[in-house]
């Protein structure tokens, strides 16, 4: 039993802090999705991309012939961690690239894709920005249902159908597309394939999808004979399903340290103001009602580290966590709407407002927050989906659904 | 960074659960419950001799010389099992202090004994509030020049009924500050002047209520310092807090895993009664706490190791504990259905003591309270 964090993991740590305090400054708003949102802030956040990528921390846990450092899986944490506390944008460059495309690439890609795609993710440039297509309108929770088609004629895909829930496709170079190339396969999951598929392809349509929040991160995707060379077969053809499960787990492996820096940092906003805003005539601090819910959501919180830790040093011993993850990302969903919900509630009222007032960005931060979790639930998978993989793969209770 | 146990520990670990299995199951469990004495003395002498009450001692007083995540690890397995009995107060809320705060003197008179079998001992702490606060203490020993003269009444004191000595916490000064005229006295149970009643809890734990009157102290029965009593109580308080907590983790590892197993062997509507997922999700919420319980557990005990500050971690895992202990065991008790209700299974066994564990050394407002003030409250 050993927790420490090694001196290099810490120096690694202060060197995030440092670069985040000079790059970052003024700019409180706790980073979310919505950094896709407006040209902007998107535009900033690819600026910190490269920023973060020439300070070798993008793809820190890669090789360094795919433009890694080489990292152990702790610094990566550690990265990822502080990185998130400040709410640094660009670390994940539309989600996909880094979290989740790469790490495959390493697994099932051909080397011919892994030279060709991973450098520029690498990078940290708009070439190595990646989206998903999994959802489809009929392919939610049981994705395994999708009817988009990738026909072969020749020595291309012919793709038609329709995506749905695409995060950061407006702002991506490439899509990590899971289609259906034999559409006759005995099993539902028989018969899909993982394709790369460039976004600049003839015959794409994209069509946003705005949220209630007015934030603009989902798109749909329409595909009209769109043409795809078959060397942009990610993998063995038909075999799409488990690769694609493979990816599901990486996606999932990050969120305990990421929800875990925002988390941090959202609970330390709190406790400033709750030391600093008066109510008759006493600090909200000494309310009994707000230190007991703030106490909570932070043990919550240091359990989500604890989760965190753990998966991270399994991985450091190359085991592949799976029920570890789905317990995390429904323990994160739990988590985050907690916190929520507790600020926006001893905010009160101005947890509404959005104005040019000394603690309006800390509010807005709650705000967002709460407009967001419902959201942010569901992306990787909801919450029931990850307690079937639990219930299933830990605890060997039969499938459930 | 590593969550595994050491060799030591795995070893520890085995060797308990299955000794613990053999020699103390539920029916045993459920006698000792009514039983006069609340523990069995056989299965304690085995301890003695497995070298469990001098674990942590060094081998000068009779012990092995393990740490304390060693003890650690070892109280989970007797909160997974449930082993009724005073290992907690001697050990844990007497032994740790006097290994600490004892006089070398005082060391080698009381826990050679404690390492040996021979003597059993439990602190008298709380008062009639049933609270952890020092401002509740208002037992008195004033000293006449040559004793210390005890007055007052201690509730809830753990196995006072078969111990030999108690740890009484005295106010012996005017209260300055919280820290300020509290002194620990060592008393026999067997002095002139001390009452002891046990008082029927719904666990059948041995709690007491020990009355105190004119019960003399010598000054060598001091334990700390005159007046400074108070830091020995919160020096064994985190670590037997701690303790508490890996007793819990154990109990709520236990009953996850007997709802688990009968989640799968239930039928009704022809399946198994965990392929419904309104029962499986169930499963893996108590999954969820019971590894988060655990993982705070051994945080807090790590850093208490290192000895760095952990008065905040301790209070998050108690918390964490008292919750996780109740949700584990009703959701568990759901799960099983009416044969979860009767007396004759485990699962109620662990039930009957979640509320036992939940007002040692602090209750959850308290605990709250504390976790508040670390994070800058």
């Amino acid at each position: 039993m050993e927790f420490r964090f090694s001196q290099k993991e810490e120096k690694l740590r202060e060197d995030v802090r440092n670069f985040a305090r000079a790059e970052t400054a003024g700019r409180e708003i706790v980073s979310g999705m919505e950094e896709e949102s407006r040209d902007e802030d998107w535009g900033f956040a690819m600026s910190m991309s490269k920023k973060l990528a020439q300070k070798g921390w993008l793809t820190m846990a890669w090789p360094k012939e795919y433009g890694g450092q080489g990292a152990s899986f702790f610094e990566q944490h550690v990265y990822i961690d502080e990185a998130s506390y400040w709410g640094i944008p660009g670390t994940t460059m539309g989600v996909s690239g880094i979290g989740w495309v790469g790490p495959s690439l390493m697994i099932f890609g051909s080397e011919e894709q892994r030279k060709k795609y991973l450098p520029s993710i690498a990078a940290g440039e708009p070439d190595g920005v990646w989206c998903t297509g999994y959802s489809e309108p009929n392919a939610g929770s049981d994705v395994a249902n999708i009817q988009t088609n990738a026909i072969r004629e020749g020595d291309h895909y012919i793709l038609n159908g329709q995506k749905i829930w695409t995060s950061c496709a407006h702002r991506a170079r490439w899509c990590w597309l899971a289609a259906r190339t034999d559409p006759n396969a005995s099993k539902k999951q028989h018969g899909i394939s993982l394709i790369i598929l460039d976004m600049k392809s003839p015959g794409i349509t994209i069509k946003p999808i705005v949220n209630y929040a007015g934030i603009h991160i989902f798109n749909e995707l329409f595909f009209d004979n769109v043409k795809v060379p078959v060397m942009n077969l990610v993998g063995t053809e038909n075999r799409g399903w488990y690769h694609l499960m493979q990816s599901l787990a990486f996606e999932r492996h990050s969120f305990a340290p990421q929800f875990y820096g925002k988390g941090r940092r959202a609970l330390e906003f709190m406790v400033k103001f709750c030391n600093e805003i008066r109510y008759n005539g006493k600090p909200l601090a000494v309310n009994a009602v707000t230190r007991h819910k703030l106490a909570e959501r932070a043990i919550e919180l240091e359990t989500l580290k604890m989760f965190g830790y753990e998966i991270t040093w399994k991985m450091s011993k190359g085991l592949i966590p799976v029920y570890e993850a789905a317990r995390n990302k429904a323990y994160c969903d739990f988590v985050m709407q907690r916190l929520a919900i507790t600020g926006t509630e001893i905010i009160g009222a101005y947890s509404q407002v959005d104005i040019n007032y000394k603690w309006s960005k800390l509010m807005a931060n709650f705000t967002r927050l709460y407009m967001m979790f419902p959201g942010l639930a569901l992306a990787g998978g909801t919450g029931e989906v990850q307690k079937n993989i639990v219930g299933q793969f830990k605890l060997g209770l039969p499938r459930a659904y | 960074m590593d969550f595994d146990l050491n060799e030591q520990q795995n070893m520890l670990k085995t060797m308990a659960h299955d000794f613990l299995i053999n020699e103390c199951p539920k029916t045993r469990v459920r006698e000792l419950e009514k039983d006069a004495k609340g523990y069995d003395t056989s299965i304690w002498s085995k301890m003695v001799e497995l070298g469990w009450l001098g674990l942590i001692f060094p081998e000068q007083y009779n012990g092995t010389g393990a740490d304390f995540l060693d003890l650690v690890v070892l109280m989970e397995e007797m909160g997974r099992n449930i082993l009724p009995g005073p290992f907690f107060s001697t050990v844990a809320l007497c032994a740790l202090p006097i290994l600490k705060f004892g006089t070398e003197t005082q060391r080698r008179k009381y826990l050679v004994p404690i390492a040996d079998g021979k003597n059993i001992w439990s602190l008298a702490l709380s008062e009639k509030s049933g609270k952890f606060e020092v401002s509740d203490i208002n037992t008195v020993a004033s000293f006449d020049d040559k004793h210390y003269v005890i007055n007052g009444e201690k509730w809830f004191v753990p196995f006072a009924h078969v111990a030999d000595y108690l740890i009484v916490a005295c106010r012996t000064g005017r209260l300055k500050s919280a820290d300020e005229g509290i002194t620990l006295l060592i008393v026999r149970t067997k002095s002139r002047g001390v009452t002891i009643n046990v008082i029927p809890s719904i666990a059948g734990d041995g709690l007491c209520r020990v009355r105190f009157k004119n019960v003399k102290a010598g000054r060598l029965d001091v334990l700390g310092k005159v007046g400074k009593g108070w830091k020995v109580i919160n020096y064994l308080a985190q670590r037997a807090t701690v303790l508490k907590c890996a007793e819990v983790s154990g109990a709520c590892q236990a009953v996850l895993d007997m709802t688990q197993a009968y989640a799968k062997d239930r039928k009704q509507f022809d399946k198994p009664i965990g392929a419904f997922m309104a029962i499986q999700h169930k499963l893996v919420d108590m999954l969820t706490d019971v590894e988060g319980l655990q993982y705070m557990v051994y945080y807090s005990a790590w850093l208490l190791s290192t000895g760095a500050k952990a008065d905040m971690y301790v209070s998050m895992a108690k918390a964490k504990a008292n919750d996780v202990y109740q949700r584990v065991c009703i959701d568990g008790i759901k799960i099983h259905g009416a044969i979860g209700f009767t007396l004759d299974h485990d699962i109620g066994c662990y039930f009957r003591r979640v509320k036992a564990a939940e007002f040692v050394l602090g209750d959850t407002d308290m605990h709250l309270d504390k976790v508040a003030a670390g994070i800058g409250l």
